[in-house]
């Protein structure tokens, strides 16, 4: 399910008139951003990270529905694509031929497949995109990895515990390089905020909160009532994990990932307020995640209204952390302790209070402008930094797995499995991604929180539901 | 068919020539091993990893190791004398440094011309026994052989030392000093933010490399 997905909201009505920047700044925010060296006159023209110079490795993307498609839209944007140095889609799959053909001008030389065990089939196809709905994924993850792909996992992994850990198990024991869909954690911004939350930079932290609010039905227009329900799924219980799963796993998932820690219960609660259409799935949903030492996280996702769109907050004791569009902002408590980097960073007024921006270079003349908080230094969507890791980790895995097959061959190939493990480390420390693990542990986290919700009830998290 | 005819008859060949030799053949074990490149710069030491290293080392028949001995049966002279691969793939060799790693990765692969020698060799023909040697301690050797990197082969002498691991399992230690300009290989000099950074020409590689008898020679 693609965060990105585009669709009228309050978000965009507030990009048309004030930008959300500039409301966090009136509210004194200090901006918090990694790549801070440019100045706000020359706005950033971000760095491309350049695929290494290894062999070129063929993708298929499987699933070709809505998520499908803006996977293919980003591997064929991206920037390397203009050197003809990006990666190579050479393979489309869906069994509804419809959705194949929608693509056939976006993926023009990729080979179109309606079986996917066709595609799995074709040995030059070297990783797989599984892009299908999330009750799909798992026999076509473990088919792939069989096959010996590299594959990318849309998240959540699956729509049962049972599901993810068979997912999670094949991964884990894959030679080959397996990534899970949280694209969020391939985010430079997420990335640059990690260590700053958890070094304690903003105090202890005492609560969460997170929200996606969104005013749309989840409809898709549908031929006929067949189609309806496989187009649908979305909606229904037995084949989708709700709001928790389908959305709010990304959300779910970042404040766990933040803290360090899995939640040890979760209270939920659910009800079809607005989208009364036959779906059996709740339009609005609240949860609250116990962490150890009583922090808690409050989250809530709704269909029925749009207000306020998607943010997270971070409270800590010396300071709140606001992340939402992708930037990130810290709002410090008036008996907070300095921290060093603010004595070099930009300094804005903003009402009654000085805020203190991470922008390094910047003139007095450049503080007082706006550009620096209104634009990204992060220009693409966190789906396209998902997919360069995705597409620069298989690479440097594939090189991997065929040197270690001249040196040694293949015949044993839990050993090969055990040994990729080093290169595996070495390639989510470069380029960031969900692992297997973090993959399981986001979907345990947000399917027993839609499990919560459906039951308007406490589920106390179990350890043995996060191992494999 | 011809096909599996050919092959059968090589796989016969290669038999035969193992078995002429005479010798005991160890094959390179994929766990284990480490191959670590260090070096120093104008602006601070670096440091690059891997973990693969191939290829086989053969030794006479008579040759036993075993280091609660003072010696080595076979030995002549002092010496082992010795038929070895060593492999290590250049791309396999990463940088371990918290920034900008794969910009050190790309600058070692261009200054050792890895798209055109993938691969650094080394075959070490003689081992020269160090005494005494302390009962339970791996043996020294001097090492003496061919070291292969960008295309350039030189002659080489370093210290290793060769432990038993466990039954006809053996782990080479070593260390072998390099120098850059000598395999043709010029200093990466990259030019970080303000100022130029130099390396040093002089490397030091140190490995620690598991080999174990091969199924054929073991029945011997």
């Amino acid at each position: 399910m693609n965060k990105n997905e585009s669709e009228l909201n309050r978000r965009d009505f507030l990009k048309k008139g004030t930008s959300v920047a500039t409301l966090m700044a009136l509210m004194g925010g200090v901006e918090l951003r990694a790549d801070d060296a440019k100045p706000a006159a020359a706005p950033a023209e971000p760095e491309l990270t350049k695929i290494p110079d290894l062999p070129r490795l063929n993708f298929g993307i499987i699933g070709m529905g809505v998520q499908g498609r803006a996977i293919l839209d980003t591997l064929q944007h991206f920037p390397q694509q203009k050197e003809e140095n990006g990666p190579h889609v050479i393979a489309i799959c869906d069994n509804y031929k419809r959705a194949l053909t929608r693509n056939s001008e976006a993926a023009p030389k990729a080979q179109q497949y309606e079986d996917y065990n066709e595609l799995l089939a074709n040995k030059d196809i070297h990783a797989v995109i599984v892009a299908t709905p999330t009750y799909l994924h798992k026999d076509i993850a473990i088919a792939a990895m069989k096959a010996g792909k590299h594959v990318y996992c849309e998240a959540p992994l699956a729509h049962t515990v049972e599901d993810a850990k068979a997912i999670a198990r094949a991964a884990r024991d894959s030679v080959r390089y397996f990534q899970s869909g949280l694209q969020e954690r391939s985010h430079p911004q997420r990335q640059y905020l990690l260590p700053f939350v958890r070094s304690g930079a903003a105090g202890k932290q005492v609560m969460a909160r997170a929200q996606w609010h969104n005013k749309q039905s989840w409809q898709r227009p549908s031929s006929n009532p067949d189609r309806d329900k496989i187009v649908n799924w979305r909606l229904h219980s037995e084949t989708s994990a709700g709001l928790a799963g389908e959305i709010g796993i990304h959300q779910l998932d970042a404040v766990s990932w933040f803290w360090k820690a899995r939640p040890t219960a979760v209270n939920g609660f659910g009800s079809i307020l607005l989208w009364n259409d036959g779906r059996d799935l709740p339009d609005t949903m609240q949860a609250i995640l116990e962490y150890p030492e009583g922090a808690r996280f409050m989250y809530d996702a709704t269909l029925a209204s749009g207000f306020d769109a998607d943010y997270e907050l971070y409270h800590g004791v010396d300071a709140t952390i606001m992340l939402r569009d992708n930037k990130a902002w810290m709002f410090k408590e008036v008996d907070a302790p300095l921290l060093g980097w603010e004595v070099y960073a930009r300094k804005d007024q903003f009402y009654k209070e000085t805020g203190v921006a991470l922008v390094a270079n910047a003139t007095k003349q450049t503080a007082l402008g706006t550009k620096a908080t209104e634009d990204s230094a992060y220009p693409y969507t966190a789906l396209h930094y998902c997919l360069e890791n995705f597409v620069i980790n298989a690479v440097a895995i594939n090189a991997a797995v065929d040197d270690y097959i001249q040196l040694y061959g293949d015949s044993d190939q839990k050993t090969m499995a055990q040994q990729m493990q080093t290169a595996k480390q070495i390639a989510f420390k470069h380029h960031p991604a969900a692992t297997w693990q973090d993959g399981l542990d986001a979907t345990v986290i947000a399917l027993k929180t839609h499990e919560a919700v459906m039951k308007n009830t406490r589920i106390k998290f179990e350890n043995e539901w996060f191992e494999v | 068919m011809k096909t599996r005819l050919i092959f059968t008859t090589l796989a016969l060949i290669s038999a035969l020539a193992v078995q002429a030799a005479d010798g005991i053949r160890y094959q390179a074990q994929p766990a284990g091993n480490k191959v670590r490149i260090e070096g120093t710069s104008t602006a601070h030491d670096w440091e690059m990893e891997g973990t693969l290293i191939g290829g086989f080392v053969e030794f006479e028949s008579a040759v036993q190791f075993d280091t609660a001995q003072a010696t080595i049966p076979g030995l002549k002279d002092k010496k082992l004398a010795i038929k070895s691969l060593v492999i290590v793939p250049v791309r396999s060799v990463k940088s371990d440094a918290k920034a900008m790693a794969q910009v050190m990765d790309g600058l070692m692969q261009d200054a050792l011309k890895e798209a055109d020698f993938k691969k650094i060799e080394c075959r070490i023909s003689e081992l020269t026994f160090k005494e005494p040697h302390a009962a339970g301690k791996p043996f020294e050797f001097d090492a003496a052989g061919e070291l292969a990197i960008a295309g350039v082969t030189n002659k080489v002498t370093f210290p290793v030392t060769i432990d038993v691991v466990e039954k006809d399992k053996l782990k080479i230690t070593g260390s072998a000093p390099v120098k850059m300009t000598a395999y043709g290989v010029k200093p990466p000099a990259p030019s970080f933010g303000l100022g130029l950074m130099k390396c040093g020409d002089d490397v030091k590689v140190i490995f620690d490399w598991n080999i174990a008898k091969t199924a054929t020679t073991a029945s011997k």
